[in-house]
């Protein structure tokens, strides 16, 4: 440590020179003590090889469903691309997939299942890659990741895909059937039944969040989404879809909620040194469902070792300007890290697809931050009173554990 | 232009006097304070679009501080180790039989070697120990230890014409110039009034020498009459941490700094700052020219990343 302090001293005396001779010499700097303390984001992690990464994330655009681009797509045309896309640029053999997971919400089970069966052809993979589908309702996508994670954890493969899909054209939120009238016994039961619009507004006036505050976070994912897609930060993860218009465009419609879409997400994982997720889902009141990722954000940044103020990125799903402004509030977030480019109520919300598409902006906007910006969190509110969150730490301040030989 | 990302801090960079396309780095973990070490060996790409791509590593305990190439063999490097230690590698080896050597004696970290380019079988290397050593390839200890300097001696270079002669940069603020056969320093300058991180001979006049210095100058004197400088070259916003002078051109010499900038300079000219190169985000502090390939430049900073480009380009231009 001697060494250490003897290192830092020499360097600090080029910058600061403490000359005993009265000699003129200009400097505006001054050493401060390391204001870090014991905060996990200075500290390095260690890594050990069989940590799981995230390789690659990609997403098409997204679109307003029945109206816009991608109202005359088949599903499985919007994921095929995407899960090619993350196969072609990261120059993998499709047969070394253990498994894809795809996160979709709205569509009946079994027919949605083997569209993706049938998009994971029309993408190049062989027929002995399996792929199956995960419902957690919003949170779907991210569920994707996170299991993909697990099963490499739990050694089930090497390399796997998580992935999202949602065609509100082709599955709009509607209930099939009479609901079981037992229901009217279980409030709890009955709330899960509340349109997402009712929560909602369940959640402003239940937490005092103002008509003026949900406009004033509309309008800003508005015009950090307009901004973001003017200066072309989305062209690197987005993943153009041949359809029948001749070009895809990015609807902004003026709500403070987000809006029925339809699009796709892949995210490519492998089990390699550094890199790292952790991830947690919880229930709350089906009634304020919005309030998911108040609860959620704290569980998966306290199961990863960290505080809420080492986190340097958040994309929180905004399902709806009063949950949104609740749960930044809540959590005393620095809205200047939070949805940097726009969030669901300008790029919206194709429910499966949400949580992979929130990976793949969060993770090329940390890319391009930079190593400031080292942990970043997705996260989102579910539908029938649930919220999901995982962080995402970047690859480069994990150290392989490794011992140079003394010679 | 051709860049490359090391995982550790960079502190020196050298192209290969044989090979013009190879190039080494010295790289220290945790910015040289705690930590391993690194030297990498790079190649140029065959286009400028493409990144540089390493031919070897070699691991170290210590933070790396510099390197230099041997002008007898064209595979090997000596490494100045903070550890005390002076390490040989053969790049021709695998990893795991280098180092060929490692030579212990500095008891504080070295900061700098300097292969003799005329006589080529010998080298220097300064340390914090206040002392320069000189040493032959073949023998396992130095020849010779000169110990005069009051600190630290950041850097030892050889007169490019003159085989016996050297000059050495401390932080007690002189330059000394010193020839193997006396048994002490011939000539002591009271360069500057504040630590002297670096020296340089003039390729092409060998009474001229470059000194750079925390108080933010450069100052090139002629060892002949060194009361006063030929030049003082301001312009750096921090200390200076390495100057080079050209290997091709008789005024021109480059210089990186604390202020995370590489600058060009002409000293014989009024307004001497002819290039400014601000492509580092953090300190810049290794530098070379190549003596193979006229223009080409090559830094190395904190920030993690080696840039090779020519003089007038943009290095960060892909």
């Amino acid at each position: 440590m001697e060494k250490a302090i003897n290192r830092q001293r020499v360097l600090l005396d080029h910058l600061r020179p403490s000359s005993s001779s009265s000699h003129n010499y200009e400097s505006s700097l001054s050493a401060s003590a390391c204001l870090a303390g014991d905060s996990a984001a200075y500290h390095r992690t260690s890594v050990y090889g069989d940590d799981v990464v995230i390789v690659a994330a990609y997403r098409t655009p997204l679109c307003k469903s029945k109206r816009g681009g991608f109202k005359d797509t088949h599903a499985d045309d919007l994921l095929a691309p995407v899960l090619k896309a993350v196969i072609e640029k990261t120059n993998l053999n499709p047969s070394e997939v253990g498994d894809i997971v795809v996160g979709t919400v709205l569509a009946p089970g079994s027919q949605r299942a083997s569209e993706c069966r049938m998009a994971a052809f029309y993408a190049g993979f062989p027929e002995t890659v399996p792929i199956r589908t995960v419902n957690r309702q919003c949170s779907s996508g991210l569920q994707a990741v996170a299991d993909v994670a697990a099963a490499i954890k739990a050694g089930f493969y090497d390399i796997g895909i998580g992935a999202g899909l949602e065609s509100m054209t082709s599955n709009p939120m509607a209930w099939d059937g009479d609901v079981n009238p037992k229901v009217k016994a279980f409030e709890q039961a009955q709330n899960c039944l509340l349109p997402m619009g009712v929560t909602s507004e369940n959640v402003a006036h239940r937490f005092g969040v103002t008509r003026q505050e949900q406009d004033q976070a509309a309008v800003e994912s508005h015009r950090k989404a307009a901004a973001a897609t003017a200066s072309g930060k989305f062209k690197n993860e987005i993943i153009p879809v041949a359809t029948k218009v001749y070009f895809i465009h990015c609807f902004l419609s003026k709500r403070n909620s987000s809006q029925v879409t339809d699009g796709a997400g892949a995210v490519l994982l492998m089990k390699k040194k550094c890199g790292n997720a952790t991830f947690a889902a919880v229930g709350v009141d089906p009634a304020i469902m919005g309030i998911g990722p108040a609860v959620a954000i704290p569980a998966a940044v306290k199961a990863a070792g960290l505080e809420l103020a080492d986190i340097d990125l958040f994309e929180i799903n905004e399902a709806f300007a009063s949950q949104f402004v609740y749960c930044r509030k809540k959590l005393e977030l620095d809205p200047e890290k939070i949805n940097v480019n726009g969030g669901a109520m300008a790029i919206g919300h194709p429910l499966g697809a949400t949580g992979a598409r929130c990976v793949a902006t969060l993770l090329h906007e940390m890319k391009r931050r930079g190593r400031d910006c080292r942990f970043g969190v997705v996260s989102m509110c579910i539908g029938t009173g649930m919220g999901a969150a995982a962080v995402f730490e970047r690859g480069d301040a994990a150290d392989d554990l490794c011992n140079a030989r003394r010679v | 232009m051709p860049i490359f990302k090391t995982p550790f801090n960079g502190y020196s960079v050298k192209f290969s006097p044989f090979y013009e396309s190879r190039l080494a780095v010295a790289t220290a973990q945790n910015f040289g304070i705690l930590g391993n070490g690194r030297v990498h060996v790079l190649a140029l790409p065959p286009s400028p679009s493409l990144p540089l791509s390493e031919l070897v590593a070699f691991d170290t305990a210590d933070g790396v501080y510099d390197l230099a190439w041997s002008e007898s063999h064209d595979s090997l490097l000596v490494a100045a180790v903070a550890d005390g230690s002076v390490k040989l590698f053969d790049t021709a080896l695998p990893p795991t039989q280098n180092p060929l050597r490692s030579l212990q004696e500095h008891t504080r970290e070295v900061h700098s070697v300097d292969y003799n380019p005329t006589r080529r079988d010998s080298f220097i290397t300064s340390s914090w120990d206040d002392t320069i050593k000189l040493w032959t390839l073949d023998r396992p200890a130095s020849i010779r230890t000169f110990k005069e300097h009051a600190y630290c001696v950041y850097s030892a270079a050889w007169n490019p014409r003159h085989t016996d002669v050297f000059a050495s940069a401390s932080g007690d603020c002189t330059v000394r110039i010193w020839d193997v056969r006396e048994p002490g320093s011939t000539m002591i300058i009271p360069g500057h009034d504040f630590e002297i991180l670096s020296c340089d001979w003039n390729k092409y006049d060998d009474c001229l020498i470059a000194t750079a210095s925390v108080d933010k100058s450069i100052r090139v004197w002629d060892v002949r009459s060194y009361r006063a400088p030929i030049a003082v070259l301001n312009g750096h916003g921090y200390a200076v941490r390495k100057v080079k002078f050209s290997p091709h051109h008789r005024n021109l010499m480059v210089s990186c700094s604390y202020d995370m900038t590489v600058c060009m300079w002409d000293f014989m000219v009024e307004d001497a700052l002819v290039g400014r190169y601000d492509h580092h985000t953090e300190f810049a502090v290794g530098l070379d020219m190549s003596v193979l390939v006229e223009g080409l430049l090559a830094s190395t900073g904190w920030d993690e990343l080696v840039y090779v480009w020519q003089h007038g380009t943009d290095p960060r231009a892909s």
